[in-house]
């Protein structure tokens, strides 16, 4: 408790806890740290941006004593510091939040928290650790989130974070580094880590927070500091006065155009692939979509929602339980990737280092990966593609020579994702499967990553992304498909679209069965259509929709999301809402009668309306339909 | 000026790759073995390193190739063993070419068995092969009746000693085996694919190379060359021993490890591990010339080889190379 005493006062005095001027460092030839410098103040949130490659990764390796610097000074509290290791700058007080975490997963979440403590010697004492545990868990305002006996491998990658946190403050950290905190999380779980952030931030510690999305840095950080080429370019500025293009702007050193502009032009009368009731259990449910030619569409969705599980049915890695899926009008269904390569599918999937390279190859066989697989002969073929290697690392701007040679493990994250591309592009596949084709990518490479999908795409490839950056996918796509929860929830144009909207769609929705249930059984005693949709600016998004066939039909399915113009019941939608008696309203074109019931959670937060349509009187008891969904309500949501 | 730079870096990469540095091992040994003993260097004792070499390196290029995916292969001692004596049976009856084709199939198909439990059914292939060893090894007494087989056709001698080229035909063999699978390792796809199934399983299964059939050719591979092996034992020897090739997979995983195979896959070369063979018995050789004790050889050659290992790693990261 010592420790935490002293963060407190570090947080009082003026000096910073941290300072660093001039760190170098080299690795072989590569001259990683140049000069870099930093510092942090107790009770801030410091964010250390940079494209990849900058040294931001470096830096924090050297402050954790992960790495030791060559040159440069280093101050602790305003003595020189110089760990031989991240035991001896943990016991110092610094400790490190890392990408992939640095747990044991046979291990308890407590034994995992207290794992430093095997090191000492005498007895274990958990009666004292699980006392402290809870204390750590009050503090971090999570108390009932982290069953501390579990096996950290059945914990969600958040919970894992937590452990990592809740280690750190164990050994009573001053000082923690975030590393690509929430590049796993979802939205909510993000939100949650920043409320552990804040309250890290409250209590005095100081807070590194590294990360590429830019959106977080500023909701979070108070000060930046900016890296390039393994210089500190921009030390400490104050975030409140910066915007997203300032940072960029430093990132790159140069002005960059929008990232997103031109969308790829599609042949909708061209449906490359059609799918339909997709399923591959247990996390793909019931996806539906169609891919055209020259297209690129969008996957939105959150992490775990089923979309990598969609894209590796497609490609034959993961066996289909259900539905169809037709490739060029005539169905498909690939049992191995070598099939799907074959009939013009590619896939690049998103964990580069564990499904993409194969690190004791060079360069040149990586990108020669795919090309093996297709080939047909017992030979390697390589030298039929030699004309096509070289003219493709020339678009890409890859510098030829002694790139082939080299080992494919000494290049940046977004120089390894082009190779990756490359190895795909090189076959010329009809379809293209990228997931997550820019994480842990810096942003000047994700635009010529995006420029290399457009040429593709104005070639004539069918492209599907997946993203979990929701202002990628509305950049990059026409149109998304957003899945929920193994389902397809929409089916939409991006420009209708904004990432407010894209996440309301892919919320995964607890609720959602039993709303489906609620508005089945409205459907069919009313003998209408009943549905659940959210209203904004004009436009309706249908959330879901059963029932009304003829009459009744509202004028609209389950992820449509028309003007209100657009659909049936105009003047139900377009009637004030807020009326004290929910009432059904009808058309005055004849169309059917609606009744509109408004959904709030017991926080209030809105959750659109559900509705009731019929054909023509006798209508329904407006006042009974309001309290099932009042009941839905208080059960649910 | 730059073309010193050029050549200076030339001859860095000539020494980061691992067969040069092996090589460089391979004559120390030769040199030091020379210098201690005046024997060695003795025609008769050269051929007969070369004899020597024929048995372990036949298996030891079995095993390089299991080793390149990430498994092991500790059955084929055994595997040669039992498959000598089904040639010991079956010669009588099916002729020498039939007794050699006998030997080489059940090879094979050993190799078969186990290489599907490992690559379908996902066993670990130390658990499968040690399981594969005892049967192999018991197999073999229960078959030839816990005696030697020697009513062998004397023609069978010449099958080893019979020169092509001027080379007795057991090394020829031996040598046209190691290029072949040099020749297949390096430039067809099956080899390649070998060596992206041991680097990264997932990346070869996701670029959609088939990761099934070639996790199961290396243990085949491996079954058929024990064989062989067996094949070329027992006609040098004119005698075929239930004992036979006990222990030798201690000496084939040594060989490629020595030749600079990573035992985590991906990573090895058929040369080095021929490299590593001859390293084995020139030490296990000039150790016999020198008059070491057999009771203390095998701390030797375990010393070497540890020492072998280590002395690899550390100059592989300081330059970096692999």
């Amino acid at each position: 408790m010592a420790g935490a005493a002293a963060a407190k006062a570090a947080a009082l005095s003026p000096s910073p806890l941290l300072e660093a001027r001039g760190i170098e460092k080299r690795f072989g030839q590569t001259h990683a740290l140049a000069g870099a410098d930093f510092d942090l103040a107790g009770g801030e949130v410091h964010g250390l941006l940079g494209a990849n490659g900058a040294g931001k990764s470096t830096l924090s390796r050297v402050i954790s004593g992960h790495v030791r610097r060559d040159g440069g000074t280093l101050l602790w509290r305003g003595a020189a510091f110089d760990p031989s290791g991240p035991r001896e700058a943990l016991a110092a007080g610094i400790g490190m939040v890392m990408q992939e975490t640095s747990l044991a997963p046979d291990l308890s979440v407590l034994e995992n928290i207290f794992l430093p403590d095997l090191a000492r010697p005498g007895w274990l004492r958990r009666g004292t650790w699980r006392a402290r545990a809870e204390d750590i868990l009050a503090i971090l305002g999570q108390t009932s989130s982290l069953p501390l006996a579990v096996e950290v491998r059945r914990l969600s990658a958040a919970q894992r974070q937590l452990v990592e946190i809740a280690k750190a403050l164990a050994v009573d950290a001053a000082l923690i580094i975030f590393d690509e905190p929430t590049a796993s999380l979802s939205p909510s779980e993000v939100e949650r880590l920043f409320d552990v952030m804040a309250r890290l931030r409250a209590a005095g510690h100081g807070l590194v927070f590294v990360s590429h999305r830019l959106e977080e840095v500023l909701a979070i950080t108070d000060r930046v500091t900016v890296m390039r080429e393994g210089r500190t370019v921009a030390l400490g500025l104050a975030t409140a006065r910066l915007s997203q293009a300032d940072i960029v702007r430093l990132m790159v050193g140069q002005e960059l155009g929008r990232i997103h502009n031109a969308r790829a032009t599609m042949d909708t009368a061209a449906p490359v692939l059609t799918v339909r009731g997709l399923a591959a259990a247990p996390l793909v449910r019931d996806v539906s979509f169609t891919l055209h030619r020259g297209e690129i569409l969008g996957l939105g969705g959150l992490v775990g929602a089923g979309r990598s599980e969609t894209l590796e049915t497609l490609f034959g890695l993961r066996a289909k339980t259900a539905g169809d899926i037709h490739l060029h009008g005539r169905p498909f269904a690939a049992r191995h990737p070598a099939q799907a390569i074959r009939a013009g599918i590619a896939f690049v999937p998103e964990d580069r280092r564990g499904q993409s390279i194969v690190p004791d190859f060079s360069v040149r066989e990586n990108l020669l990966l795919g090309h093996l697989s297709a080939h047909r002969g017992f030979g390697l073929g390589y030298r039929a593609r030699e004309a096509r290697v070289k003219a493709l690392l020339e678009t890409l701007e890859l510098p030829q020579e002694r790139l082939l040679d080299a080992n494919m493990l000494n290049f940046s994250g977004g120089m390894q994702q082009k190779i990756i591309l490359a190895r795909w592009l090189l076959l010329g596949p009809k379809v293209l499967l990228l997931d997550e084709p820019t994480k842990g990518v810096d942003i000047g490479t994700r635009a010529a990553i995006y420029a290399m999908l457009r040429d593709a795409a104005d070639a004539g490839t069918a492209i599907l992304v997946v993203s979990s950056d929701f202002e990628e996918l509305l950049g990059l796509c026409a149109r998304i498909v957003v899945i929920s929860d193994g389902t397809t929830s929409a089916e939409m144009a991006s420009a209708v679209l904004d990432e407010a909207k894209l996440t309301l769609f892919a919320a995964p929705r607890s609720s959602m069965a039993a709303t489906t249930r609620l508005l089945g059984e409205l459907a069919e005693e009313t003998g209408g259509a009943a549905f659940w949709a959210l209203r904004d600016g004009g436009r309706l998004f249908c959330l879901a929709r059963a029932g009304g066939a003829g009459e009744a039909d509202p004028g609209f399915a389950t992820g449509a999301t028309p003007l209100f113009s657009e659909t049936r019941i105009a003047a139900a939608l377009g009637a004030a809402a807020g009326e004290a008696q929910a009432r059904f309203i009808a058309e005055p074109d004849g169309g059917p009668h609606t009744l509109l019931i408004p959904v709030r959670s017991h926080r209030g937060h809105d959750f659109g309306v559900i509705g009731v349509s019929v054909a023509r009187p006798p209508l329904p008891d407006a006042a009974a339909i309001a309290r099932r969904v009042g009941d839905l309500v208080t059960r649910q949501m | 000026m730059s073309e010193t730079i050029n050549r200076r870096g030339s001859l860095r990469r000539l020494a980061a790759r691992l067969e040069i540095r092996m090589l460089g091992l391979a004559l120390v040994v030769f040199v030091t073995l020379s210098l201690a003993s005046p024997f060695f260097l003795q025609t008769n004792n050269l051929l007969n390193l070369l004899d020597q070499s024929v048995v372990t390196g036949i298996v030891s290029a079995g095993m390089s190739f299991v080793i390149l995916t990430g498994g092991i292969d500790l059955s084929v001692g055994s595997v040669l063993g039992v498959t000598a004596v089904l040639m010991g049976l079956a010669m009588p009856h099916a002729g020498i070419l039939g007794g050699v084709f006998v030997a080489i199939a059940a090879g094979a198909g050993i190799g078969l068995f186990s290489g599907v439990l490992v690559a379908r059914f996902g066993l670990a292939s130390f658990v499968v092969t040690l399981g594969v060893m005892a049967i192999g090894r018991s197999l073999a007494y229960i078959f030839s009746g816990q005696n030697s087989i020697s009513d062998l056709p004397p023609g069978f001698n010449d099958l080893v000693y019979t020169p092509i080229l001027g080379i007795p035909s057991n090394v020829a063999t031996l040598l046209v085996l190691y290029v072949l699978a040099w020749l297949y390792l390096t430039f067809t796809k099956g080899g390649r694919t070998i060596y992206a199934i041991g680097s990264n399983r997932e990346a070869a299964r996701a670029a959609g190379l088939n990761v099934l059939a070639y996790s199961i050719l290396p243990y085949i591979v491996s079954g058929a060359l024990a064989a062989v092996a067996g094949v070329l034992l027992s006609a040098q020897i004119l005698s075929i021993d239930p004992l036979a090739g006990t222990a030798l997979e201690l000496d084939a995983i040594a060989a490629v490890v020595i030749g600079g195979a990573s035992l985590a896959g991906g990573r090895g070369s058929i040369i080095g591990t021929l490299i590593g063979v001859m390293i084995m018995v020139m030490i296990r050789n000039g150790l016999n010339l020198l008059g070491v004790s057999p009771f203390w050889q095998g701390s030797a050659i375990g010393a070497i080889i540890i020492a072998a290992v280590l002395a690899e790693r550390l100059v592989s990261t300081r330059t970096g190379g692999g």
